[in-house]
């Protein structure tokens, strides 16, 4: 397979080095996660030193932070939230549950894997993961913006169709108000069908 | 059951404390004498300290409801909970009165059938029992008799059986309706080159 070195401009590794900087975090505690971030923000841990900080809304965000179980419910909430934020965008799974539904893996009401629905840059494993994996994890995201490497995000406008198939088949069919497509086109990326 | 909604509007004890309501507390003798007094019914016993049970008829359950709560002083409903007895056939309701004055937990339980599972609406006594039984019709698929919202409740997107019935296999239905995760162990091998997702040959879910 021959490999593709693709040549960033000078101007991106200026926009990659500031980004890696300044991100915001949305974290939407859906499960018990939501114990593990108050360490991790605060003193103890201080994420804000990666200047990493917790935000209020997806507008503003950078991070989504899944910390646990999603039902069908709550995905739909999540999607929501997801198009609503500004590319680019870095969802986060955490916890076991994200991955393959965890203890909740024989739930009708709990989806088993969240990248069927929306692209997720990275998972952290563990039932649940501690403050310490969650830096590790930061830290592995900080890098890959600063490499050019977290891409996920482009994934949602190239396999449209894939991700608003799997989301429907769970919840109907929603308006999120957003037309992908035609933001596909103003990022430049592939040929993102309806 | 007209005769006892008549019997509520000219009484009108919404407005006026029913004299069962104040005074100092009973024992467990007590109210089970009177709830064998007002309600006629004798099946009550004492389970537990301050835990008494019983078994009411389905079709008299809404009359022992009003008068456990206009003439006994059990003003509250704490929970409508429902039990599904699949071999039996049947559904079983069973409805806790709490009463302020004693301290006291009146659980009523009633029977009805698993193929035409209906019961009257407690909903005219208490309004708060509307979400009960909401809670109760979207689980196990009974329908309240008079309660004109039995819309969605939580699983608003749920179009299958009521899920808390005994007969449907909640992990058959999970395999059947979500995708899981291929076990891949070279995993790290896939992540190393930078975004991957478990997408597979472009497939959706089933």
């Amino acid at each position: 397979m021959k490999k593709t070195i693709t040549q960033r401009s000078a101007w991106d590794k200026v926009l990659t080095n500031l980004q890696k900087r300044s991100l915001w975090m949305l974290h939407y505690c859906t499960g018990c996660g939501a114990v593990e971030l108050p360490p991790t923000m605060t003193a103890r841990f201080d994420m804000e030193r990666f200047g990493i900080m917790p935000m209020v809304t997806p507008r503003q965000a950078d991070i989504l932070l899944i910390t646990g179980y999603l039902s069908v419910k709550t995905l739909k909430r999540v999607v929501l939230i997801y198009e609503q934020m500004q590319s680019p965008k870095y969802v986060v799974g955490f916890g076991s549950c994200t991955i393959n539904g965890g203890m909740y893996w024989n739930s009708y009401a709990t989806i088993k894997s969240l990248d069927r629905y929306i692209p997720v840059e990275f998972y952290l494993a563990g039932c649940m993961p501690r403050p310490e994996a969650i830096i590790e994890g930061f830290t592995e995201l900080i890098d890959r913006i600063d490499r050019g490497k977290a891409n996920s995000w482009e994934d949602y406008y190239k396999n449209y169709e894939f991700y608003r198939k799997n989301q429907e088949h769970v919840f109907g069919i929603i308006n999120t108000g957003n037309d992908i497509p035609d933001d596909a086109k103003y990022f430049k990326i592939g040929e993102a069908k309806k | 059951m007209s005769a006892q909604n008549s019997t509520a509007q000219t009484a009108d004890p919404r407005v006026r404390q029913p004299e069962a309501v104040v005074g100092l507390s009973r024992s467990e003798e007590d109210i089970i004498k009177v709830l064998w007094d007002v309600t006629g019914n004798d099946a009550f016993s004492l389970k537990a300290p301050r835990r008494i049970e019983g078994v009411v008829d389905s079709d008299k359950l809404h009359d022992f409801a009003f008068l456990i709560w206009s003439r006994v002083g059990f003003q509250h409903l704490s929970a409508i909970s429902c039990v599904d007895w699949l071999a039996e056939g049947e559904f079983e309701l069973i409805y806790h009165f709490w009463s302020y004055r004693d301290s006291c937990l009146v659980s009523a339980k009633t029977r009805i059938s698993r193929d035409s599972a209906l019961i009257a609406t407690v909903s005219d006594i208490w309004q708060p029992a509307s979400f009960f039984e909401r809670d109760v019709h979207e689980m196990f698929g009974v329908v309240f008799e008079g309660n004109s919202d039995l819309e969605k409740y939580i699983l608003t997107d749920w179009d299958g059986p009521p899920p808390m019935r005994k007969d449907f296999v909640t992990r058959d239905f999970a395999h059947n309706h979500f995708h899981f995760r291929d076990y891949e162990p070279d995993w790290d091998e896939l992540v190393k080159g930078g975004y991957h997702s478990n997408r597979g040959e472009g497939g959706t879910d089933v």
